[in-house]
């Protein structure tokens, strides 16, 4: 039934407002990489926090502190999700609304720097009070996560390590020694499985994460200390794969099969929860297993040493704070930044987080050496008996090779689909390549 | 007039309702048999197993919402509402669940009163490209709304409306308004449009006819909208995270997902977290789900 005709006057009329409204809205975007400007020094900045929730009480009180300091500067704290913030800031640069200051990770620099949203800060930091005060390797990472050479895009905050967690009260039971080595590691995570009891030695992460975590193990075993041989990655070396035959070869023998899917959340619940013997992760779990197991069952040391006697471990991530180019108030925000690297502030956010700080002055604070495993850490940082193998972060394609492309990739291979070497082939194929358009540009 | 409409109510429900054939009248004699035949364990014991394994997660995030944290008992005693404190009154969701509430009912509203719009014009009207329309309704369906994001983004920067609960009302209402017209235009066309015409033969507008014959019968269908309105944008993360930044703005997903740290994850708090955000959409599914089966089935099926 036809009631009534279309009225091809008022159609008309309703698609050009359409039109009109649409274009308005659209019109006069601004991209992250518009110049700013350096500001009064006064009035509002943005924060956003990059791991948003649990970091902000002690945020809340560096910003409280900083406001007291500087009554015409006042901070908006964003929190942002941890897992959501390179989104957050790729939607921002593509449409505008970045914030003045800006937690990154080395993970993700290479990418937002790229899209030319972040200051570079070495003019600032010559002339400022943190000259000479952050540890020199965190700004050498920072830097070369930027892929831009000498230029520095984030002031570094802290760092993380990967700690080799154990169960103390199962390994006394089973009268093994802490795991050192990787020997100790593979007998231990043998001795203390018995599946049908629902006990298993290690637990391995299969899931989010598992590229990074792999390596590590890859290269620590290996004792293969340089990622590139020239232009090529030394990923799918012959040592390189059978370290990692070995490592996948735990799947199901001493880990439980559900391992496959296991992120960091999953990975550190059933440890904190079960009775499995070690679990690979770094310092910021620590508060889950105190809580969890208590102080008397667990420990934690930095990666096993391998066969060579050396101790070889993959780089981790470099938290720092940037300053987005798009800022209005650029004076106002670098006091911000300046405040939150400084000694009682950089101490105050890593003792909360459990992390190493990049204030040098930080670093020497009382409670570093309070808790075992963060002192380990620290001694391995810093007295030179760990060799680091720095890991392409500066690329802007190793978010997606070590993460969407490679992570279901492992998954095949614990699931014995494909082997360790198509595996180590494959990516080490892409990194060459990702490597190879990156010098391309000019970059190497 | 009264009695008119009442009349012609009872006969629009008798053809929305009863347009199929009644269950019993539809069951081969066969079939019947078939079924009385089934012993009840063959029937219980698979539904049994289906809501075990259905209700084991709820379980666990309950015990994991009550339990003091560091303990592995499995059954929740001795019980603490400690994580259930912490989340609301430190972790701000007591903000969030506000924020989340506004931002379901104003697109339950708005996604309800469009679509009838909407649904109503296809249902009644006939035009050069509704063919066309309909179609890109449907296909509509497809397009994921992270594709979306940066020009909405971008849009709603310049409306001033970043950062604003509006936003996120205006773009959960836009992504789910397909759906919703398609559906309510299927429940508006098991109207019978004689009703609309007796009641302007009686001297009522088209939008009196519309509010006092067809819109008391759309019962169902208004409700199944309005609800799946209600729970999709109640439990949506994307829109919500990109287009709102201060913390006093966000909403309950948004909130879950700062629980989750970049290291380390508060699995009380989550719970707890988790359990306030199902309570509402429990709710709402509790109380409203006879409407909600009927109003899918007659609009989707039908039309």
């Amino acid at each position: 039934m036809n009631i009534s005709k279309t009225q091809r006057g008022r159609a008309a009329a309703a698609v050009s407002l359409t039109a009109v409204l649409a274009l308005t809205a659209t019109a006069c975007g601004d991209d992250g990489s518009g110049s700013g400007t350096e500001g009064s020094g006064k009035g509002e900045i943005t924060f956003w926090d990059n791991n948003g929730g649990p970091r902000t009480a002690v945020w809340t009180e560096i910003i409280k502190d900083f406001e007291k300091q500087n009554p015409d500067i006042k901070v908006k704290y964003v929190p942002i999700p941890i897992a959501d913030v390179q989104s957050k800031y790729d939607t921002a640069i593509a449409g505008g609304g970045l914030p003045d200051v800006g937690g990154v990770g080395t993970a993700y620099l290479a990418n937002i720097v790229s899209q030319e949203a972040l200051e570079p800060v070495n003019e600032r930091l010559e002339g400022s009070a943190l000259k000479g005060k952050l540890v020199e390797s965190m700004v050498e990472s920072v830097r070369a996560a930027a892929g831009r050479g000498d230029d520095i895009y984030s002031v570094p905050t802290s760092a993380n390590n990967g700690v080799l967690w154990y169960r103390t009260d199962l390994f006394d039971q089973a009268g093994l020694e802490a795991p050192d080595t990787w020997a100790k590691f593979y007998t231990a995570a043998d001795k203390l499985t018995d599946a049908k009891n629902n006990k298993f030695g290690y637990t391995i992460r299969g899931g989010a994460g598992s590229i990074a975590q792999a390596l590590d193990a890859v290269y620590g075993q290996s004792g293969i200390t340089e990622f590139w041989k020239g232009d090529r990655t030394t990923l799918n070396d012959p040592k390189n794969v059978a370290a990692l035959e070995k490592y996948a070869g735990l799947f199901k023998k001493t880990t439980p099969a559900a391992d496959v899917n296991n992120d960091f959340t999953k990975m550190v619940a059933q440890w904190d929860t079960g009775t499995i013997g070690m679990l690979s992760h770094n310092l910021g779990s620590y508060q889950d297993h105190l809580k969890a197991l208590g102080e008397e069952k667990f420990a934690g040391i930095p990666a096993p040493v391998g066969d060579g006697g050396t101790r070889v471990q993959v780089s981790n991530p470099v938290d720092g704070l940037g300053l987005f180019r798009s800022s209005r108030n650029k004076t106002a925000a670098w006091k911000f930044i300046e405040f939150a690297a400084s000694h009682e502030s950089n101490s105050k956010w890593n003792e909360s987080a459990g992390a190493m700080p990049a204030n040098t002055e930080a670093a020497k604070d009382p409670w570093i050496n309070a808790t075992e495993s963060t002192a380990l850490a620290a001694k391995t940082l810093t007295d030179g008996s760990t060799k680091i193998v720095d890991l392409p972060y500066y690329l802007p394609d190793w978010n997606n090779i070590s993460k969407a492309d490679n992570e279901p990739e492992f998954q095949k291979l614990l699931l014995g689909k494909i082997t360790a070497k198509a595996f180590l082939d494959d990516m080490a194929e892409q990194l060459n390549a990702a490597n190879q358009e990156w010098n391309e540009i000019g970059n190497g | 007039m009264t009695v008119l409409l009442t009349e012609k109510s009872g006969t629009a429900q008798r053809s929305a309702g009863h347009s199929t054939p009644p269950p019993s009248s539809r069951r081969r004699p066969g079939r019947e048999r078939a079924f009385d035949d089934v012993p009840r364990w063959q029937i219980y014991l698979p539904l049994g197993l289906y809501l075990l394994f259905t209700l084991i997660p709820f379980y666990w995030m309950l015990l994991f919402a009550v339990r003091p944290a560091g303990s592995t008992s499995l059954v929740p005693w001795p019980m603490t509402g400690q994580h259930f404190s912490k989340v609301w009154n430190e972790r701000s969701f007591a903000v969030f669940f506000q924020n989340s509430m506004i931002v379901g009912v104003a697109t339950l509203v708005a996604t309800t009163v469009v679509a009838l719009a909407g649904g109503y014009a296809l249902a009644r009207f006939d035009f050069r490209i509704k063919g066309a329309f309909m179609l890109a309704l449907l296909c509509s369906q497809f397009i994921p709304g992270a594709l979306m994001l940066v020009p909405l983004f971008e849009i709603f920067r310049n409306l001033q409306m970043i950062n604003s609960l509006g936003s996120v009302v205006i773009a959960e209402t836009v992504f789910q308004l397909p759906l919703s017209i398609i559906l309510i235009s299927g429940f508006i066309k098991n109207v019978p449009v004689s009703l609309e015409e007796a009641a302007w033969v009686d001297g009522c507008s088209r939008f009196t006819a519309f509010r006092a014959v067809v819109l008391p019968l759309l019962r169902p269908g208004l409700i199944a909208v309005g609800s799946f309105a209600f729970v999709h944008s109640w439990n949506h993360f994307l829109f919500a995270l990109m287009f709102l930044s201060e913390q006093d703005k966000q909403t309950i997903p948004v909130g879950l997902n700062t629980l989750i740290g970049a290291d380390s994850v508060d699995l009380g708090a989550l719970a707890a977290g988790g359990v306030i955000a199902a309570v509402p959409v429990v709710i709402v599914f509790a109380f409203i789900q006879k409407w909600l089966i009927t109003g899918f089935s007659a609009g989707a099926v039908k039309g």
